[in-house]
């Protein structure tokens, strides 16, 4: 059985930073990195590793930096990585990116299951899996939250907003990894060594046989633009060690602003 | 240039702040408005839809969400619209994603404003980007284009507009290749949080469902409701609903975080209350630099000592 684990090099969005006069977002400084979710959707990969025997490969589209990041994935215990260089720097649209994930899967292929985050850390809309299992005909169980392979069959609990619901699938099928249903495990110095040494290929445009001007062709919009969200509080930090003093502290403030009223004496 | 808008989502109260952005859009450009009616569908709801809807198209076993990506396939192709407007649950999301790459719309989510071009029917909109840090304004190129919208970006109607004609539609067949073999129900409970005016919100860093009643005391003293993160929510299962981005959006007088990091999707539920005070003990926590007073501090230590202070100054909401 082999396993393709989707991962995004993605942006600590929390790190973004607005100017405050002119609205402008200031990404370049927030890190790239991979995130919670991605490394949520190789540990998932590893869980189903440890109980079938199967191999994972995990598979990044995005910048050159993500070929050094992945080796901390591997080192999670994943057997190898590709790494597909990204020539818009994350500009490129959701079809192109699942466009270019399934050229990617297609040469990759035979696999039996591709795991994917229920959506990025950064672009946070929920198109990859969906959109892949579209585009390559399978079956998409979306919001995983546990997985297992009972008798060539996939049975998985997806969380809802109101219910668990249990479904089984025929594989190869496409799956989405529920929010924090899988937390990473951490990695030895020892195996973050032997991961330097497995197998890392990376591949441009051209070795999926597509072309960067037909695909920017086909973006389904125009941006006109980015503002930021500002966010404007007193951001008043209070400190100390006595949690009685602090608090008189915090109910002074809110009385300040208005939202408290003090009857008693001190 | 013929259009049109079809709007759809299996949560009933999101259906109709969907529909009131459709009539709005309606009245700008003359499009009808069509609404696909998916999920626990009574006679009473179909009745409000079709008071604000053209045309409101129902399906058999309307609840099966194995059936409802061929049932808003067989609403584009009975409506053919220039605009499709989910809601960006769950499951609405998928279903949005799928649609579009069926049909070769274009796509975005969360939106918040959107527009369109009586003349052309070119669609643009506004939509939160890096899990709403930002906004992104996009002009869309397909002939048709599927966009989100999370609980509270939209106003629901608040008159009667149409009176709007029923048609029974047929799903465009395809099998998923899912079976759902069982179902269990998430325990389910009022929280009347949107009226609440002091959300007390729990965040991962209460560690146990037991240590929610230290939570619980401070809340009752100040008149507040208890609130979470989509994590606390979500895999915990401790309350139904959580605030944030795909969650409810609150805006009480005051929002008191509870080992809340201030990660970007949940911000988004509680950016609009007038005071944010935060209680964290890790210093470089996202949520000191969006709140207006925060308190360093192990939340296990501070809020046994801030219901003590509350009581001992008897400490009450400034409201009546």
């Amino acid at each position: 059985m082999k396993i393709i684990a989707l991962v995004k090099h993605s942006m600590d969005v929390a790190e973004i930073r607005v100017d405050p006069a002119t609205k402008a977002l200031k990404t370049t400084a927030a890190p790239r990195r991979f995130g919670d979710l991605d490394k949520g959707v190789v540990e998932a990969a590893v869980q189903l590793k440890e109980s079938t025997g199967a191999e994972v490969e995990i598979l990044c589209f995005g910048p050159p930096a993500a070929t050094a990041a992945v080796k901390d994935l591997l080192a999670m215990g994943a057997d190898s990585a590709t790494v597909v260089a990204d020539p818009f720097e994350g500009e490129a649209d959701g079809a192109t990116v699942a466009r270019i994930l399934q050229a990617a899967l297609e040469k990759l292929s035979p696999f039996d299951l591709v795991l994917c985050g229920f959506a990025s850390d950064d672009g946070y809309s929920f198109q990859t899996g969906p959109r892949l299992a579209e585009r390559l005909g399978l079956p998409l169980v979306s919001y995983a939250c546990s997985i297992s392979v009972d008798s060539g069959m996939l049975v998985a609990e997806r969380d809802l907003e109101s219910v668990i619901q249990t479904v089984r699938a025929a594989l190869p099928a496409v799956v989405t990894v529920a929010e924090e249903a899988f937390m990473a495990r951490s990695v030895t110095l020892l195996q973050a060594m032997k991961a330097q040494k497995k197998p890392a290929q990376a591949w441009a445009l051209g070795d999926l046989g597509l072309d960067r001007a037909e695909l920017e062709q086909g973006f389904s919009y125009v941006s006109l633009g980015e503002t930021g969200v500002i966010v404007s509080r007193r951001q008043k930090v209070l400190r100390g060690s006595d949690m009685g003093d602090l608090a008189d502290e915090l109910i002074d403030d809110l009385v300040d602003v208005g939202i408290l009223d003090v009857q008693g004496g001190q | 240039m013929a259009g049109g808008i079809l709007v759809s989502s299996e949560n009933p109260s999101l259906t109709l702040e969907l529909l009131g952005e459709a009539r709005r859009l309606a009245g700008t450009t003359g499009f009808p408005v069509a609404a696909c009616a998916l999920g626990e569908t009574g006679p009473e709801l179909l009745e409000s839809y079709r008071h604000v809807a053209d045309v409101v198209y129902t399906f058999e076993n309307p609840a099966d969400s194995c059936r409802w990506l061929g049932a808003l396939r067989a609403g584009v192709d009975a409506s053919k619209p220039s605009l499709v407007l989910l809601g960006a649950t769950k499951t609405g999301t998928e279903l949005a994603c799928r649609l579009a790459e069926r049909t070769q719309a274009s796509y975005a989510a969360w939106a918040v404003a959107v527009d369109i071009e009586p003349k052309t029917a070119v669609v643009s909109a506004s939509c939160m980007l890096y899990a709403g840090a930002a906004l992104a304004k996009y002009r869309f190129s397909r002939p048709m284009t599927v966009l989100t919208a999370a609980p509270g970006a939209f106003a629901a109607c608040d008159s009667e507009r149409s009176e709007g004609v029923l048609a029974v539609l047929e799903p465009t067949t395809g099998d998923t290749g899912v079976t759902v073999v069982g179902e269990r129900r998430k325990d389910r409970r009022g929280t009347g949080l949107e009226s609440a005016r002091t959300v007390v919100d729990v965040g991962r860093g209460v560690r146990k469902i037991e240590d929610l009643e230290m939570v619980r005391e401070v809340a009752g003293l100040l008149d507040g409701q208890l609130g979470c993160s989509r994590p606390v929510s979500s895999d915990r299962d401790w309350m139904p609903d959580w605030l944030g981005l795909s969650g409810a959006k609150v805006r009480p007088e005051l929002c008191l975080t509870v080992g809340v990091s201030g990660a970007i999707q949940h911000m988004i539920g509680i950016r609009d209350a007038r005071v944010i005070a935060a209680v964290n003990n890790d210093e470089d926590a996202a949520i000191f630099s969006q709140a207006d007073v925060g308190v360093v501090a192990d939340l296990y230590e501070f809020l046994p000592a801030l219901a003590d202070r509350i009581k001992a100054r008897a400490v009450r909401p400034a409201w009546p």
